[in-house]
């Protein structure tokens, strides 16, 4: 049961990257970031208990939104969905991120709440998770002391909740590859109503060369522990024409990939059912046949 | 009639700026010199549970509280929290099987979040702290989440006076053979040319009010008590505090705060007893309680989830023969209104249709749930959905037009109203129907969707419904009201009719201001204040503005009466010659001939005496008009809604493309607020129907008590609508006008039921109607695509 209170915490505001590193660094996995705050606090309020919060405000530089056509794009830990829903190039070159960030929850949420914050929650839900998982990419981990490495997106989601992140690790930017003229994304989702969780969501990004899709990348969420990618289906695409009977495969192919459950927003089975229907949507929507 | 000023005018409500500038009080927003927090201790470890042992002492040693109450600690007395029982009389509230057993904090506990102990700190956070040292030891019992579970012979007893734990049935000495109706119904089957029958089931739905329940009371140095709550009936409430707590009313002031919303949430009392039960322990210290939502959801009442069965006969050319119905309520932990649900669950549908024959039954049972109480509608959006898609199939297999059937059957001016009491006042159902129609293209869009391809398809639904201007003649109707003319000849309304947000205080206002004569500027209500307010039954049963409207008006007419009466003397003609511009009385056709009403007022107040003449300069006494009113008339409003929608059939998504809603509600006293309620009806109406019902786990445990997960319709998942007034005046509302609070959320239930029909061809009897429900049962039918 929530409480209208916030149990007592220390609140770090440190000045500098550097500072904060060092802070992760020396508390380990006693202290939670805080980014946005739209689950942490919803989280506190709900009873999760969080001593000692870090709070990324101060760190100025961390909300970059930044493209380049030859490198791709580079997006700040803090920075928002609504940055994303404002910029000309996302909406251009990354559909299915633009699409997911501008039906993402609520105005007054979009407005807080960060693409990586939504990905290092690691729930299975998360829109902005499927449009990069989809999109491919990597999330810069920053230590003290100048360490750096960089996570697969692939390899990011460990298990319900649970990411590759190192607890005296800091996500600084997540890195989203440069598009070629080919590539093609979109992302669809259901839910109960318009501004709500996903019950299913799905994000796709096809290499397409005239109607045949070199590559392919499918991302589907709630349908799993975590954000999956949808490798049977994947496979059948790829080298495929993008036509209906492809489509119907693929959508065919999805069952395999999936383990969704009964939860509060739905069913297993409807998820079942719907999930091959949404590729394909998601699929005709990103090379334009629907 | 003479030309309207205020009444029909879309005026800026009196509560507009306050409310928009966010400096309207509401209970929350009270903070007194000295305030403690309270807190009330509950149980999430079961949702049926007998307390064995409380031990508050690690509670109680939390510094900073003050004082920790256990179910000893407060009154034995028991209560209803409820307030319908006090609305009926003592012989027929004993024949109704009315009854008071609630505790303010409970041994037995009947659902998941049930009271069990307080705790009063010197704030929230302490008083929180302090809540989770709280040790309970309960002995487990058994869950009932279905009637026919808590029903069992072997089950556990909520309390002694409902044996088998139904709460209630329509009793024999009031409906024969425990039904209400008329005629032969077994027989009238046997001649039917189509019987149909089927179980529905209505969900749970919660009010969503935006304000969550806060509350505030001080037992004061005068020696009383005093509670600060946003309550929709806040006399009736006095009356159970001051019994509750066996003091006199005259000890106890309900200071209504500014109401954010009802929609029966707030019918009766929620947490009154257990604040005033908290500042009774701590006297001289104001205490404050708010709820956070998630315990709102629990401990406020929701509307009643219902098994509904009906079977229905016609002849092959659609007449009603029979009906036969019974709906089985699921009625939470305690009793609160339970004889009047599963009572006028079956008025509305014996108010619709002419049927020859009727046949109802109503139960209801207890269930370790919270609480079940009032909602907007009361039971008719529960029939609606029900009468409506029977009638639908009906029509269907009968081959009949569904719009020119409604059109035929249902009851007309002069025929028997719902309680099957008094008559019809006034309709203009088909005025609804034909002007709804026409708005929404209903016949050529039915035509064209009679016969569809491809994976999304259309629909268009209709649905009918009627309900209530005000109680009577069910149970007790009431309202009085006083009005005074000030020095300037402003009025002041004494009235204590509840404005929770429906705007119910601009257009009493503008009755007021028109009857009067008077500029809207120079009348203002006073309400809220239950030592200054006289008697009203409060907002409840669609009656704020056709009772409470019609008390104003008569108390107005008496005032203006009197002021006529003073200036008929001082201009030497008969009062009948006499009206009333700006303030000026005249002599009709001599406008010359005048007195101002400014100068009566005044003088009858500042009553000096004339040195020339020895004599008063004027008539002594502030003009001052009283009227305790009870209605001899209901003058139900009818209503049509027009739903149009889109089934996706391969995902089972519903898109709303349009609703239009027609009411016949005589006259509109300020059109902006009547369209409100239409709209505002239609959300809720619409996510009964789609989306919204509070889901328990197999423990009891509520799955979903927050909008995380408890979906109400949003701006954004609207249709286009239109809202259509019909206004043929009713004989004996205030200015022809009838209800329209509650009506709104009636009609798109069914409506929506019977477009999804269109659509899908399959009708669901299980609501809300979800995309998983629609795909499951079109994977398992199949659809026909040709």
């Amino acid at each position: 049961m929530s409480s209208r209170v916030l149990t007592d915490f220390d609140l770090l505001l440190p000045g500098s990257l550097e500072e904060a590193l060092e802070i992760l660094d020396r508390e380990r996995g006693a202290v939670t970031v805080l980014s946005g705050g739209t689950d942490l606090l919803v989280m506190m309020k709900a009873g999760f208990e969080a001593d000692k919060v870090m709070s990324l405000a101060l760190l100025g530089d961390l909300n970059r939104l930044e493209f380049d056509s030859a490198t791709g794009l580079r997006i700040g830990a803090r920075t928002t969905l609504a940055q994303l829903v404002d910029s000309p190039e996302v909406r251009q070159h990354y559909p299915a991120l633009w699409q997911s960030a501008r039906i993402f929850a609520t105005p007054q949420l979009r407005n807080t709440a960060t693409v990586v914050g939504n990905l290092l929650r690691g729930s299975p839900a998360g829109d902005c998770s499927a449009a990069v998982a989809a999109l491919g990419g990597t999330l810069v981990m920053a230590t003290a002391g100048g360490g750096r490495r960089e996570i697969d997106i692939d390899d990011l989601w460990v298990s319900y909740g649970v990411t590759a992140r190192a607890d005296n690790e800091l996500a600084v930017e997540l890195r989203l590859p440069a598009p070629d003229s080919g590539t093609a994304s979109a992302f669809k989702r259901l839910t109960r109503v318009n501004e709500d969780l996903a019950k299913l969501n799905v994000a796709v990004c096809l290499q397409m060369d005239g109607d045949t899709c070199k590559s392919a990348r499918f991302a589907m969420g709630c349908v799993a522990p975590t954000m999956i990618r949808l490798p049977a289906a994947e496979a059948i695409v790829q080298g495929a024409k993008v036509d209906d009977e492809t489509l119907a495969r693929a959508a065919e192919a999805v069952q395999q990939d999936i383990s969704p459950i009964d939860d509060k927003r739905s069913t297993a089975e409807y998820r079942r059912s719907v999930a091959g229907v949404y590729l394909k949507r998601a699929v005709q929507q990103a090379c334009g046949f629907a | 009639m003479t030309e309207l000023k205020t009444v029909g005018k879309s005026i800026e409500r009196v509560d507009i700026k306050a409310k928009v500038l966010g400096t309207a009080v509401y209970a929350a927003d009270i903070k007194l010199p000295g305030m403690l927090h309270g807190k009330i201790v509950r149980c999430f470890e079961h949702a049926h549970a007998k307390v064995v042992h409380l031990d508050l002492s690690a509670a109680a040693a939390v510094p900073g509280v003050v004082k920790v109450l256990g179910p000893k600690d407060v009154t034995s007395k028991t209560y209803n929290q409820s307030v319908i029982d006090l609305m009926a009389s003592k012989t027929e509230g004993a024949m109704l099987g009315d009854i008071e057993e609630q505790h303010i904090f409970t041994e037995h506990v009947k659902f998941w979040g049930d009271g069990i102990a307080g705790i009063i700190a010197v704030s929230e956070e302490v008083a929180e702290r302090a809540a989770k040292l709280v040790r309970v030891e309960y002995e487990p019992l058994p869950v009932y989440i279905t009637p026919e579970e808590s029903g069992h012979p072997e089950a556990v007893q909520f309390t002694p006076h409902k044996p088998g734990n139904r709460a209630f049935q329509l009793p024999e000495e009031m409906f024969p053979g425990n039904a209400l109706g008329w005629g032969d119904v077994d027989k009238a089957f046997e001649e039917a040319d189509l019987v149909i029958e089927d179980t529905f089931y209505t969900p749970k739905q919660k009010q969503c009010q935006m304000e969550p329940n806060s509350y505030v009371a001080l037992y004061d140095d005068s020696n009383r008590l005093n509670c600060w709550t946003s309550g929709q009936m806040p006399k009736l409430v006095h009356e159970k505090i001051a019994r509750l707590f066996d003091l006199p009313m005259s000890r106890v002031t309900i200071h209504q705060t500014v109401v954010g919303g009802g929609f029966g949430a707030r019918l009766g009392m929620v947490l009154e007893p257990e604040i005033c039960a908290m500042a009774l322990a701590v006297p001289g210290r104001p205490v404050k309680i708010q709820q956070p939502r998630e315990e709102d959801w629990l401990t406020s009442p929701s509307r009643h989830p219902a098994r509904y069965w009906m079977k229905i006969g016609f002849r092959k050319d659609g007449t009603p023969l029979a009906v036969d119905a019974k709906s089985v309520n699921f009625k939470g932990g305690y009793y609160l209104d339970g004889s009047a649900l599963a009572s006028t669950t079956g008025f509305w549908l014996q108010g619709m249709y002419k049927f020859e024959n009727l046949r109802y039954k109503g139960e209801s049972y207890f269930t370790n749930q919270p609480v079940c109480g009032a909602f907007r509608g009361y039971g008719n959006p529960q029939t609606n959905f029900v009468l409506e898609q029977m009638i639908e199939r009906a029509c269907v297999q009968l081959d009949l037009d569904p719009l020119e059937w409604r059109r035929k059957w249902h009851k007309e001016t002069g025929d028997m109203s719902w309680l099957n009491a008094t008559p019809y006042t006034s309709c203009a159902l088909n005025d609804c129907l034909d002007r709804g129609a026409e708005v929404i293209g209903w016949a050529q869009k039915r035509k064209k969707y009679a016969n569809q391809t491809g994976p999304k398809r259309r629909g268009i639904g209709v649905a009918v419904g009627n309900h209530t201007s005000g109680a009577f003649p069910m149970i007790l109707e009431h309202t009085t009201c006083t009005v005074r003319l000030n020095e300037d000849a402003s009025a002041t309304v004494l009235v204590a009719c509840s404005d929770m947000g429906q705007g119910a205080h601009t257009s009493l206002t503008q009755i007021a201001a028109e009857t009067l004569g008077w500029p809207i500027e120079d009348v203002r209500l006073e309400t809220g204040d239950s030592d200054a307010n006289g008697f009203d039954i409060g907002a409840h049963a669609s009656r704020t503005l056709y009772v409470g409207g019609a008390a104003i008006m008569k108390a107005c007419q008496d005032a203006r009466g009197q002021l006529l009466d003073r200036a008929a003397r001082i201009l030497k003609v008969n009062r009948d010659e006499l009206d009333i511009d700006n303030k000026t009385i005249f002599v009709e056709g001599e406008p010359e001939r005048s007195v101002s009403a400014v100068d009566i007022c005044r003088t009858g107040i500042y009553n000096f005496i004339d040195h020339a003449t020895g004599l008063p300069e004027g008539e002594l006494g502030q003009i001052q008009a009283y009227v305790s009113y009870k209605p001899d008339q209901n003058s139900p409003p009818f209503f049509a809604t027009f739903v149009e929608l889109e089934v996706d059939t391969e995902t089972g998504e519903v898109e709303l493309l349009e609703l239009v809603s027609s009411h016949d509600i005589g006259k509109a006293i300020h059109p902006a607020i009547c369209e409100g309620q239409m709209e505002g009806g239609a959300q809720q109406g619409l996510g009964m129907v789609l989306t919204e019902e509070m889901y328990f786990d197999e423990r009891g445990f509520a799955i979903n008590n927050s909008f995380t997960d408890y979906k109400m319709l949003g701006a954004s998942d609207m249709p286009k609508m239109t809202s259509i007034l019909v206004e043929n005046g009713d004989p004996y509302g205030p200015f022809g006008a009838k209800s329209v609070g509650e009506a709104g959320v009636v009609t798109p239930v069914g409506a929506t039921a019977n477009a999804i029909y269109q659509a899908t061809g399959i009708q669901f009897t299980q609501g809300p109607i979800t995309p998983e429900k629609i795909l499951h049962e079109i994977r398992k039918r199949g659809l026909t695509y040709d």
